[in-house]
């Protein structure tokens, strides 16, 4: 249901396009507060994240360096440990006593106080083996060693310590050999290499890591904690490195790599990033979630935040501009009236004239020899429509002076049912002629109020005219009177056929009329309306919901 | 009848000639005035017994010749004829004393009873005053003082 106080061209449109100017803004402000609260969290999250595995990994690195290199000395001082007690006793003890049975075990027995030791055996210059103590002597009491590489190696180096292979048992072990200082024999050891896993196992290199020792060809010469039989394609480049220790990381792992046993063999220390950062991952997926979670609470608390806010603004808004237009129509009524007061002035000389100017000649009339004249009462007939024309105009310029009236009205207690009553009176006549009936639902405890009476009287006589109007014959108007904290309130809602919109808009505008030329000056309401607004009260129109028009007067009520 | 004297104050020549003339055919006799300070004159001259005054003249306006005419010549019966005045004048004419406040165009015959009435009032206040005056004489001080007020 639409009311009309105060209409002005074009504010439909206005407001249509100050509704996508607030969408606009809404969305702007929850796009800022979005960015303005997610950005930080995003950052905040994104260095954290970074920082603590930037950090993992400078920590693990150093913990692996430093593995590794414990690993090797110890590794590498077993090794010399070996080589050196076996050189020893080749310079201590000559080829015959060595060779004497049960000397070798002695030797055996006495080195052997950690258990690696598998065998020892005595070979001449010739390849043949003269002695041996361990459990393998029938397999080797025959074997010649003269063509074998490492034997030829030990000749001309003095020393000798195998790769890690698998022997008759399946067991994993390497050879240590050694010569006299005069190159004539050779003394050999074979040491279970299981001491190394040992060493590697306590490796700490965390879950998915590995630990183990490659020779020159990349062979495994400890077992893969991961069961690696051969070194993978993708780690083959760990062999190419000076010997030195290195660190290598690739997107998965991270590796340590030194050389040891003078750069024949080579220690790799695996870490695998991804499951040792698995805790991380999975906290920082935690922290992901949380982050969405805040992300959509900001979201939602934003999105509402501004709604109302903007909803807040958008209502004052509209409020102001509904105060706007009304000040702007009082203004433009005010300006109407006083323009139509000046124009009524004006004319009311002339037309004193002209009415006067008739009489006169109606009157010098009488004076003229009657009988000669052959038109005298078509004379007649034109003074007296001049008259009647002249009091028709000067009811107008008289009503149109009504704009102009001063605030100063007498003001007075009055009864508005009284009021109404009495209003009705006047009409009931005319109410009767066109077989109106007139009904009334008043309020009765209603407080007196004050104000000018006369002029009130002329707005409800101005509504009901036009009720009468608007039904023609047969139909009713009905007088409401009701009162709520800040004003008393009249409507009249007559049984016409309502009006459109476009009257609506413009009714209490002066000179705006839907009746026929000539049967209205379309003033009364404007006059209606200036009324009201002196008075303090208003005036609005709007289509009743069971058809007609429905007229709402609002009285200020003294003292609330 | 008694001959009425009467003064009509309009700056519309045309309308004060024509309303004086068909006066005359009414039998009653008036002088003319164009603006305030030739009604001013007259009155000094001659004083009307009533006065037809137009609100809105050049120079010195209806109102202040009321004004003064109320002052000086308290007698005098002032109806105050015109097409510009708002109920802030109406009012203002009235605390003057004005005999009676009418909007133009008026029909003659209305005006013609609203001099005659205004001629039949002034002569009641001069009864009253020559009767208060009697009174007075008399030393019936409270008599004239009510005749007066009445």
């Amino acid at each position: 249901m639409k009311m009309y106080t105060a209409t002005i061209p074009g504010s439909a449109l206005k407001v249509r396009s100050r509704e996508s100017y607030y969408a606009r803004q809404k969305q702007l402000f929850v796009l800022l507060v979005i960015l303005m609260a997610i950005i930080p969290l995003l950052f905040i999250s994104w260095t954290s994240s970074h920082f603590y595995q930037k950090s993992w990994l400078d920590k693990t690195t150093v913990e692996l360096t430093s593995l590794a290199n414990s690993r090797r000395e110890i590794i590498d001082l077993f090794l010399d440990n070996q080589e050196n007690t076996l050189a020893g006793y080749a310079e201590l003890y000559d080829f015959a006593w060595l060779s004497t049975p049960g000397n070798l075990e002695k030797i055996f027995k006495a080195m052997n106080h950690q258990g690696v030791i598998v065998d020892l055996g005595l070979i001449a210059r010739d390849g043949s083996h003269r002695n041996y103590t361990g459990p393998f002597a029938e397999n080797l009491k025959d074997k010649n060693y003269a063509e074998a590489r490492w034997f030829a190696e030990v000749i001309e180096n003095g020393r000798y310590i195998s790769d890690v292979f698998t022997g008759y048992r399946g067991v994993p072990h390497f050879i240590v050999a050694v010569t006299d200082p005069s190159r004539s024999w050779v003394l050999r050891a074979t040491i279970n290499s299981e001491l190394f896993n040992a060493m590697l196992a306590s490796a700490e290199v965390g879950p998915g890591g590995d630990a183990f020792i490659l020779n020159r060809q990349g062979e495994l010469q400890t077992p893969s904690r991961l069961g690696l039989t051969a070194l993978p394609a993708g780690e083959k480049s760990l062999l190419a490195t000076g010997g030195g220790l290195t660190i290598h990381r690739s997107p998965e792992a991270l590796y340590a790599t030194t050389g040891m046993k003078n750069n024949a063999w080579t220690l790799v220390l695996k870490t695998d990033i991804a499951t040792s950062l698995a805790d991380f991952y999975r906290a920082r997926q935690r922290d992901h979630l949380i982050i969405a979670g805040a992300a959509l609470l900001i979201l939602a608390v934003s999105t509402t935040l501004v709604r109302s806010m903007m909803n807040k603004v958008e209502g004052a808004d509209q409020q102001r501009m509904l105060l706007y237009d009304r000040i702007r129509y009082s203004e433009k009524m005010a300006l109407i009236g006083r323009m139509a007061a000046n124009v009524a002035h004006e004319i009311n000389n002339p037309l004193q004239i002209i009415g006067d100017q008739a009489g006169w000649l109606d009157e010098l009339l009488n004076e003229e020899e009657l009988d000669r004249l052959k038109n005298t009462d078509e004379y007649r007939a034109a003074f007296a429509k001049i008259k009647t024309q002249v009091k028709r105009a000067s009811t107008i310029t008289h009503r149109l002076l009504g704009f102009s009236r001063s605030t100063e009205g007498l003001k007075s207690a009055i009864d508005v049912n009284t009021l109404i009553e009495e209003t009705v009176s006047f009409l009931e006549k005319e109410a009767n002629n066109h077989r109106i009936t007139i009904r009334r639902n008043l309020e009765q405890s209603l407080p007196k109020i004050t104000t000018d009476s006369t002029q009130v009287q002329q707005v409800f006589l101005n509504i009901l005219n036009n009720a009468f109007d608007a039904i023609g014959n047969d139909g009713s108007v009905t007088i409401s009177t009701s009162l709520d904290n800040r004003q008393l309130s009249v409507e009249f809602a007559d049984s016409g056929p309502g009006l459109p919109e476009e009257v609506l808009k413009k009714i209490f505008e002066p000179f705006f009329t839907t009746k026929k030329a000539g049967s209205g000056t379309g003033i009364g309401l404007a006059i209606s309306y200036s009324i009201m607004e002196r008075l303090g009260g208003s005036i609005e129109v709007r289509n009743g919901r069971q058809g007609g028009c429905v007229f709402r007067v609002n009285l200020p009520v003294a003292g609330r | 009848m008694d001959d009425i004297k009467i003064l009509l104050v309009d700056d519309e020549e045309d309308f004060i000639r024509t309303l004086s003339e068909r006066l005359d055919l009414r039998d009653l006799g008036s002088k003319t005035a164009l603006n305030g300070e030739q009604a001013l004159g007259y009155v000094g001259e001659k004083e009307p017994d009533v006065m037809v005054l137009d609100l809105k003249m050049p120079g010195i306006d209806g109102m202040e010749v009321l004004r003064r005419v109320r002052k000086i010549y308290p007698n005098i019966q002032v109806i105050i004829q015109t097409g510009h005045g708002n109920d802030l004048d109406e009012a203002e004419a009235r605390r003057l004393g004005v005999f009676d406040y009418l909007k133009k165009p008026v029909d003659i015959e209305i005006l013609v009873e609203r001099i005659k009435a205004a001629h039949q009032a002034k002569k009641k206040l001069l009864d009253s005053s020559a009767t208060a005056a009697a009174f007075a004489e008399a030393g019936e001080y409270e008599t004239a003082r009510d005749l007066l007020k009445r």
